[in-house]
């Protein structure tokens, strides 16, 4: 064992599972949109003496290119499967497949570096890195992947431009207001041009009009690349802008409007 | 209207937050424990020291009230106590005469044997029967040579019975003796008393000690102050009439600075323990903040957020103290050997058969710990107090705050290194102000720490993240974000490093100006004296015919005899040691401070002739004279006499202070004319060991010899020098693990802090290998700081310990010696230090739920 696999061993969780090399075949990973296939999924957490189902028995797929949202109110699951397919946490049962690749059977080192490379987030209350500029907040996640800086910054300094922050690169996260950080977070989540965009309540803490700016503004920069969104959200207006909408109550998947203009439902 | 306030939910948030973070307050709780535990150790060790030597003198006193002693090392003439008996006075008189011995039979471990006469005891001592009867033992005692009583508790310790035979060693010198008597005081006290004593009848007791015909002193018991005047002027010049407190209060001064020292030394553990305990309330009121300014919002009031803050911290510190005496006890019956074995070395001799837990030691643990601990919580309960009633306010407004006080910081560091250089350069101020001097100094060091992390990482964040990519960048920043509470971290292992790297000078310094100066002074080839009853100092004479027979050994080309003896040196009323030499044992080689001018480089001529005294620096030094004085007047037994001083030399094997006179002088004036020790210089082409071997088997039967040659007795002299600092590296190394405990404290609670903002580094891709690297590279660069300030500080620390404690503590003038060593050393001490208490919190990290970190507010 070398030293530097002795290293990452030693703070990795343990795990009998493969591990997802980092350079994955070019037919893996689509370079626009991501096709996620769900199966069965399933999730529980352990309440003293309880065990409370959050995701039971979830089934389906999101298309490349697509923009999805998953609608339900506070506690419904939205959040737990938005975790569950960037792999931030590992379901009871079932299974997530990215393009094909199983990120559920990964061990936890692989699903990092699946989600550092191929998976963009933006959560509701932003999340900066406090310590960190603008533009350092955005170079991060290539950073961490070892990108060159010269590299990184380029993307940065682009999306930035487009989210309308480019006279703010050097500024620190407290000193921007709730939408402008968002639009930073917005600006980091597509840095490293992912497949795939994570969004979970991002104009939950935004005001309306600040809200709809900044959903504008996520939306241009994914649709227009055609890369696929997920979005959680309680709010009804903004599943009218989205190519389908599912409707997720106490860990169910209840209803899926396939059409929201028409509003057209079916019962799963 | 009277309002009524319940604490009664407060103290239920308090539990809880207990329940919730109980391994922060376990670290704070083993930090105060250890901080009061070494304390309690020294405290304890020193005072049954000291017990046990007052014991074992008041057993000797008695009901004394004074006491006639002889100014001249030889004893009290018998005969002077007979005239005094035929001036029928009406004060109770009895003669004592005492001396030092080793018994095989009792663990082979010093005694005190005391010769009295039970004839007049009573009034005096109770051990042998009441008033004017006497018991069987007595008559005993009286009757049979080499009858000896000793104490039940003795006996039962070694399996002694009457009739037991005993084998006394007394410098050398072995004798047989007979248990004739066992007493059994009633009270413990004198049980304890009595465990080092062994009483014998007067005319043994100068016969077994060589003193036949003199009296070691005569106790008296007078009431009447006329009674007290007729007998001081009965007394022929030689003779002085003392009060029985004033040798016990003489034996206690001696150890003063020495005890001082080792407290002082024990109070820097408890010093960082404060860091800690600041640390950690400082922490538990900044997570807290949202939730006290919702309870300030529904109405607690300010005062009752104080008193919660302080509450817990009185709590977990009265755990902690409690805990810290326990362990005091333990350590402290551990270093007691250590102790008296440094005391037996340098200052009087003592056996500790008895740890004694003193209630002013438990009573002084427990109230510095909890009152240390009060101390380090008032600022953060402050903070608390001042909690706005609002519910968002945020850690960074405290952070906001550090950063806005930083300059302040440095001003106070300012004003505190110039009081404490105040302090040090206040001569008469003594130990005391010195040592407030340093802890003056350490606490400003620790107030620049702030500002100096600030500075540092700020510039270090640019460069980290040429070397280490973003997390080097992120580290620094880190750091610098949680200023309040790393800062406090990394001034505790710098004040605990500091300590390391100030001591280690100060004792290499030490022990190099020790080596040098043994070199330059002992030039004989051949040292020989009595077997030392303790460790280091001959407290016997050397048989004359061995004296007269080694000075004319063939092979031998010259012999210098010594002689030793306490002396009161008037000029300064207290006691000094003497010396008497027939010859320079250095062959001029021995290093001066100061020679009067008008005698050369070489002194020892003028000494010779009988013209003046040589004196040691430790003379000059604790009486605070700026230049050496022009005479010393010394008491002698033909009465007060003032010799020039001729030079001022080095002596580190005093502290008291050493008069060196030359060896007639000395006879004619304290009618002694023995021999302590010998050094002979052998002849070119002779062997130095075979010669040693030879004296040894020699003399083997008449007397035991130490006859040691010039390297060993320098070894032995390192090695008693090692001895004596082995407790110091003890304590130093403990201030480190108290200040370990708070690195890791601060660690575990910055990452708990931080879970959230790490869970998102690791939803964002970072690995469980890179958050790893964070966190040691945040923990490392915390300890390189702690090191790279320790350094400069460290050395500071030694010069105060060298320069300005060593002199006032005890005279001693020492070469600083710096080595690159000690820096370096400490240096990796204060990494891996760091990095150890950094590795808990990152494996930990490692393993953390994203999701749930995520979801953490």
């Amino acid at each position: 064992m070398t030293a530097k696999t002795w290293w990452s061993k030693l703070f990795a969780s343990n795990t009998s599972q493969p591990a997802f090399s980092q350079n994955p075949s070019a037919t893996v990973i689509a370079s626009q949109g991501a096709v996620v296939q769900i199966d069965k999924l399933g999730k529980e957490f352990q309440e003293g003496e309880i065990q409370r189902t959050v995701l039971q028995n979830v089934t389906l797929r999101f298309d490349s290119g697509e923009f999805v949202v998953l609608l339900g109110h506070s506690g419904s699951g939205k959040s737990t499967l938005l975790n569950l397919i960037s792999g931030i946490d590992k379901p009871s049962s079932g299974t997530v497949r990215i393009n094909d690749l199983a990120i559920t059977e990964l061990d936890e080192r692989s699903r990092t570096l699946f989600r550092r490379d191929y998976i963009g987030f933006v959560f509701q209350f932003f999340n900066l890195i406090p310590t960190l500029t603008v533009l350092e907040n955005v170079t991060l996640p290539q950073e961490l992947a070892g990108r060159s800086s010269t590299v990184a910054q380029q993307s940065a300094l682009h999306l930035l431009e487009r989210v309308g922050l480019a006279d703010r690169i050097h500024t620190y996260p407290d000193k921007l207001s709730g939408g402008q950080q968002q639009r930073v977070a917005i600006a980091r989540a597509l840095a490293h041009d992912p497949a795939l965009i994570l969004a979970d309540e991002p104009t939950g803490n935004l005001d309306e009009e600040t809200g709809q700016r900044v959903l504008q503004i996520l939306l241009d920069l994914t649709r227009n690349t055609g890369k696929t969104l997920i979005m959680a959200t309680h709010n009804p207006e903004i599943a009218q802008l989205a190519d389908r909408v599912l409707r997720v109550q106490d860990g169910h998947l209840t209803r899926v409007i396939v059409h929201p203009d028409a509003l057209e439902e079916v019962v799963v | 209207m009277t309002a009524v306030i319940s604490n009664r939910p407060l103290w239920r948030l308090a539990w809880q937050r207990l329940r919730q973070r109980p391994l922060q307050y376990l670290l704070c709780i083993v930090g105060i424990a250890l901080g009061v535990a070494m304390m309690v150790s020294i405290d304890l060790a020193n005072g049954s020291a000291q017990r046990a030597f007052s014991l074992s003198t008041d057993a000797i006193t008695g009901r004394a009230t004074h006491r006639i002693e002889v100014i001249a090392p030889t004893g009290v003439d018998e005969s002077i106590y007979s005239q005094l008996r035929r001036m029928r006075h009406h004060s109770p008189m009895a003669p004592v005469v005492e001396g030092y011995t080793l018994v095989e039979e009792l663990g082979a471990q010093p005694m005190r044997l005391v010769g009295v006469d039970v004839f007049v005891e009573a009034p005096f001592r109770s051990y042998f029967g009441d008033d004017e009867r006497l018991d069987a033992q007595s008559v005993q005692l009286l009757t049979e040579p080499g009858a000896i009583v000793l104490s039940q508790d003795l006996a039962t310790q070694y399996d002694l019975k009457l009739g037991s035979e005993l084998h006394l060693d007394i410098a050398g010198q072995h004798r047989t003796a007979q248990v004739t008597g066992i007493v059994a005081p009633n009270d413990t006290l004198n049980r304890r008393a009595l465990s080092n004593l062994l009483f014998t009848d007067i005319a043994t007791a100068q016969e077994l000690l060589g003193q036949v015909g003199r009296l070691s002193h005569i106790d008296l018991i007078i009431n009447q102050p006329e009674e007290l005047q007729a007998i001081a002027a009965a007394l022929p010049t030689g003779l002085k009439l003392e009060t029985a407190e004033a040798q016990k209060n003489a034996v206690q001064q001696m150890t003063a600075a020495f005890e001082l020292n080792l407290t002082a030394l024990s109070l820097l553990a408890l010093v960082v323990g404060m860091f800690l305990i600041y640390n950690t309330v400082t922490f538990s009121v900044i997570q807290r903040r949202p939730i006290f300014g919702i309870l300030r919002c529904l109405g607690v009031t300010q005062g009752q957020l104080f008193t919660l803050i302080l509450a817990e911290a009185a709590l977990f510190s009265v755990v902690g103290s409690i805990l810290g005496v326990g362990l005091g006890i333990v350590l402290g019956r551990s270093i007691v050997g250590l102790i008296t074995q440094t005391i037996n070395d340098f200052y009087f001799v003592v056996s500790v058969q008895q740890v004694t837990l003193a209630q002013s030691t438990l009573f002084k643990g427990l109230t510095v710990g909890v009152a240390a601990a009060l101390f380090a919580s008032a600022l953060p309960a402050l903070e608390a107090m001042n909690t706005a009633p609002s519910l968002i306010l945020q850690r960074s407004t405290l952070e906001g705050k550090v950063q806005k006080l930083l300059p302040k910081l440095a001003l106070l560091w300012v004003g505190l290194t110039l009081a404490g250089v105040a302090l040090l350069r206040w001569q008469t101020g003594g130990l005391i102000a010195a040592f407030s001097g340093l802890f003056a100094v350490l606490l400003g060091a620790a107030l620049l720490v702030p500002p100096l992390v600030s500075l540092g990482m700020k510039a270090l964040a640019s460069v980290g993240y040429q070397v280490a990519g973003v997390l080097g960048r992120l580290a620094p920043r880190d750091i610098v974000r949680s200023l309040s509470r790393t800062s406090v971290a990394i001034a505790a292992l710098m004040v605990a490093v500091s300590v390391i790297v100030g001591v280690s000078i100060m004792v290499g310094s030490f022990r190099g100006t020790v080596v040098q100066w043994l070199d330059q002074t002992l030039q004989a080839d051949i040292y020989v004296s009595p077997p030392t009853t303790t460790a280091n100092r001959v407290l016997g004479k050397l048989n004359p015919e061995i004296v007269e027979t080694l000075k004319t050994w063939d092979g031998i080309r010259l012999a210098v005899s010594y002689n030793d003896a306490d002396v009161r040196v008037v000029d300064f009323d207290r006691q000094a040691k003497l010396i008497s030499a027939d010859g320079d044992v250095s062959q001029g080689k021995r290093p001066y401070a100061w020679i009067r001018p008008d005698l050369g480089a070489d002194p020892w001529k003028a000494l010779d002739t009988g013209s003046g005294a040589i004196i040691s620096e430790a003379l000059i030094l604790r009486e605070n004279l700026a230049s050496p004085p022009e005479t010393i007047t010394l008491e002698t037994p033909e009465g007060d006499r003032t010799f020039p001083v001729l030079a001022v030399f080095y002596d580190y094997s005093s502290d008291r202070g050493t008069i060196i006179l030359d060896n007639d002088l000395y006879t004619a004036l304290w009618h002694d004319d023995r021999v302590a020790s010998l050094g002979l210089f052998t002849a070119p082409d002779v062997s130095v060991e075979e010669t040693v071997a030879v004296i040894r088997t020699h003399f083997k039967g008449r007397q035991d010899l130490l006859v040691q040659s010039n390297r060993s007795l320098r070894q032995g002299s390192l090695e008693i020098f090692d001895r004596t600092f082995a407790i110091t590296s003890a304590l130093r190394l403990l201030a480190v693990v108290v200040a370990f405990i708070g690195v890791l404290s601060t660690l575990m609670s910055l990452q708990l802090e931080r879970t959230r903002e790490l869970g998102i580094l690791r939803a964002m891709g970072m690995t469980p290998r890179q958050l790893g690297t964070l966190t040691l590279l945040e923990t490392g660069l915390m300890g390189t700081l702690a090191g790279i300030f320790a350094m400069p500080l460290g050395f500071a620390l030694a010069w105060i310990l060298i320069y300005v404690i060593n002199v006032r503590s005890f005279g001693w003038t020492l070469q600083m010696a710096l080595e690159g060593r000690y820096f370096w050393q400490a240096l990796l001490v204060a990494i891996a230090a760091a990095l150890l208490a950094g590795l808990y919190p990152a494996l930990r990290l490692g393993r953390m739920n994203i999701a749930t970190a995520v979801r953490q507010e």
